[in-house]
């Protein structure tokens, strides 16, 4: 039977049909305003990608922050349980999960099959997240992609020492004003995200493998200070985007068989 | 943004308090000009007051009557306006918005409070009521009492020193009471009072021990009300009634089994105070056969000793350096929260991150660390207790499923 996991993040929606072991399609969208309609946008795209149609998806499972809003959802599994879930799909060794999505930040720490013993998450505030990324490569007029690189040339970083997106931001046009190249600049912003993202973590304790998804698991130069500041190599999916949905996916496989 | 306020009450007694604290605040507007009116903190002895006569007003449980009514950001507001920090206990906030907020601060639930004369506050467990309340005597310009309680070793004090530091404190807060009224303590009555605070005290241990019992009885929600009478009346009929038929009520709920939820699946245990704009949060486990079974705030430990001299002031003095859960160190409070973790047959606990009680929250990182060494899943939120502006539900809802979703899914 064919199911469908549906991630509702923050800045993206996510869905991932899965039949049996096999990842039949996937689908990486922006959220946007309305949490609803773009579930259903996700799905959709999944579908035409597969060439499905909805009548031949069994069950749907969704998670993330706009999981109460999927009307065509069966349940809703949060996308803590989800995370722990999908890594350990791509990687059953996985003990630690570090979710660096849109909005918050998740250390979770999980056992075999993924199940969930141990979450934290950042509170209350963006710095840390993908949010506060996009916000510095606006100031930068970089291009989110290009960031990671960039930090990871640095000659001399610079300190940055806001912990406040809004206010590191106002810092950033500062230093640059100041004529500090943009690239040390950058790995100060990776490292100070890297350091609050190293809290959580310890506060979940580390234990190998560490899997980090998310859109942040992309930055490599991010993976590559955390990988520093733990002291372990990370895992990072092919696609970190999609871990969560297919977690959910993997819940709807659960209640079909 | 909160969408509703009380927790879900199981028990008919518990009901009886909203009628109480609502009667227990207009009494003490009608009082006005016929007594003197104290504005007290929590911890000071309302049985002292009560055979003085003086009309106790007490502020902290004001505060928590503002945020259950929702109104705690509007005074929170008023009270930063008038210079306040974010980081100053919440409580603290509330009343001083209350106090300075004039036209802007929102309207007093209960018809607002007696005027004070004068200000009675305890040193026991919370620095920060020191100087909030030093701040009211400076804005009210009037005389303020500070009531010493010591901080005490490992294993509770009982040695000559502590006693008689505490006995010549409440001495002299009685001889300020009596200057500040013109009344003399009539200590034969006080010692009335007394023998039914304990009674009644001694009640409500009975009832905490009964909580252990599987299904759960009675859970958070109703338990963090049932305090009030016992922290606020202590010392009148009323309130030792209240605890009696509470008793009855708990045990027919025992002897027919009936629970919390028809099938418990797991007990929690709610570590820190409670978020009071948001109650219904503690009934938030029962759709998944959970129960906050136990809290270790307000927590009664022991029964009284039996009269310990003829004097009440004396037997007081040397009663209340036994036992005073939030004036050990660390070490200890960590102790009593583990032991009630066994007792109470506890399998998950909720760890609330009150940020502005300080008291509260220097307890917390030091019993996860306990947690997760001995492997009991815990859940941290940070919200204030009385600043709602600090809750978020969805993040807030997101952590609670989660961890629900880990108590189900097997073991420790």
């Amino acid at each position: 039977m064919i199911v469908a996991g549906l991630d509702i993040g923050a800045s993206t929606s996510k869905a991932v049909l899965l039949s049996g072991d096999n990842i039949l399609s996937h689908s990486i969208i922006a959220t946007g305003a309305e949490s609803a309609n773009s579930a259903r946008r996700a799905l959709d795209e999944a579908l035409n990608r597969a060439n499905l149609s909805p009548a031949e998806i069994g069950y749907i499972v969704a998670t993330g922050y706009g999981r109460v809003i999927v009307p065509f959802a069966q349940e809703t599994v949060t996308e803590l349980t989800c995370h722990a879930r999908g890594a350990n799909w791509f990687f059953p060794s996985a003990r630690t999960v570090l979710d660096m999505g849109g909005q918050d930040c998740k250390a979770i720490r999980c056992e075999e099959a993924g199940r969930l013993l141990n979450f934290m998450m950042n509170d209350k505030c963006a710095a840390g997240t993908g949010r506060f990324l996009e916000l510095m490569a606006r100031v930068l007029w970089l291009s989110l992609d290009e960031l990671g690189e960039l930090s990871l040339e640095a000659r001399a970083e610079v300190k940055i020492n806001s912990t406040c997106a809004v206010f590191a931001k106002s810092e950033v046009i500062s230093l640059i004003r100041e004529g500090k190249d943009r690239r040390d600049v950058l790995a100060g912003l990776h490292s100070a995200i890297a350091a609050r993202v190293y809290n959580l973590l310890r506060g979940v304790g580390v234990e190998p493998d560490l899997v980090i998804t998310g859109g942040i698991g992309k930055n490599i130069g991010m993976v590559r200070r955390i990988e520093q500041m733990v002291g372990l190599k990370a895992l990072v999916p092919e696609e970190p985007q999609i871990v969560g949905a297919l977690g959910a996916a993997l819940f709807a496989r659960d209640r079909t068989s | 943004m909160v969408t509703s306020t009380s927790a879900k009450k199981y028990l008919k007694t518990t009901l009886e308090v909203r009628e109480l604290r609502k009667k227990y605040y207009a009494e003490s507007l009608e009082q006005v000009g016929k007594q003197k009116v104290a504005w007290c903190s929590n911890n000071i002895p309302s049985e002292i007051l009560e055979a003085i006569d003086i009309n106790a007003v007490y502020l902290e449980n004001y505060a928590t009557v503002c945020a259950s009514k929702r109104l705690s950001s509007g005074f929170c507001r008023a009270g930063e306006r008038a210079g306040f920090s974010q980081d100053v206990c919440g409580y603290a906030r509330i009343l001083m918005g209350y106090l300075l907020g004039g036209d802007e601060a929102p309207e007093a639930p209960y018809g607002g409070l007696a005027k004070p004369d004068f200000l009675v506050v305890n040193s026991y467990s919370c620095d920060s009521r020191l100087g909030w309340f030093a701040t009211m005597s400076h804005t009210l310009n009037l005389p303020l009492y500070v009531l010493d309680a010591p901080c005490q070793p490992e294993g509770g004090c009982t040695e000559v020193a502590n006693v008689t530091y505490t006995e010549s404190q409440l001495e002299d807060f009685v001889t300020f009471l009596e200057e500040q009224t013109g009344t003399k303590l009539d200590r034969g009555k006080l010692r009335e009072k007394l023998d039914l605070a304990r009674r009644a005290h001694d009640i409500q241990v009975e009832i905490y021990e009964m909580r252990k019992a599987i299904p759960s009885p009675m859970g958070a929600g109703d338990a963090y009300t049932v305090v009030w009478p016992g922290m606020y009346m202590a010392g009148t009929k009323e309130c030792d009634d209240f605890y009696q038929r509470l008793r009855a009520e708990v045990l027919e709920r025992i002897e027919k089994k009936i629970g919390i939820v028809p099938e418990e699946k797991f007990r929690l245990l709610w570590s820190g105070l409670p978020f009071w704009y948001n109650m219904v949060l503690l009934n938030y486990f029962e759709d998944f056969g959970g129960v906050v079974a136990i809290e270790n705030v307000y927590f009664r430990y022991e029964k009284s000793l039996p009269p310990q001299h003829e004097d009440p002031i004396k037997d007081m003095a040397i009663s209340s350096t036994i036992h005073r859960p939030y004036a050990g160190d660390i070490e200890q409070r960590l102790q009593l929260t583990l032991d009630i973790i066994r007792d109470y047959h506890v399998d998950g606990v909720v760890l609330a991150y009150n940020p502005s009680c300080r008291l509260m929250y220097i307890l917390q990182p030091a019993l996860k660390n306990a947690l997760d060494q001995h492997g009991i899943p815990n859940l941290s939120i940070e919200c204030d207790m009385a600043d709602e502006r600090t809750y978020s539900e969805g993040q807030i809802k997101t952590r609670l499923d989660a961890f629900i979703e880990r108590m189900l899914s097997g073991r420790r």
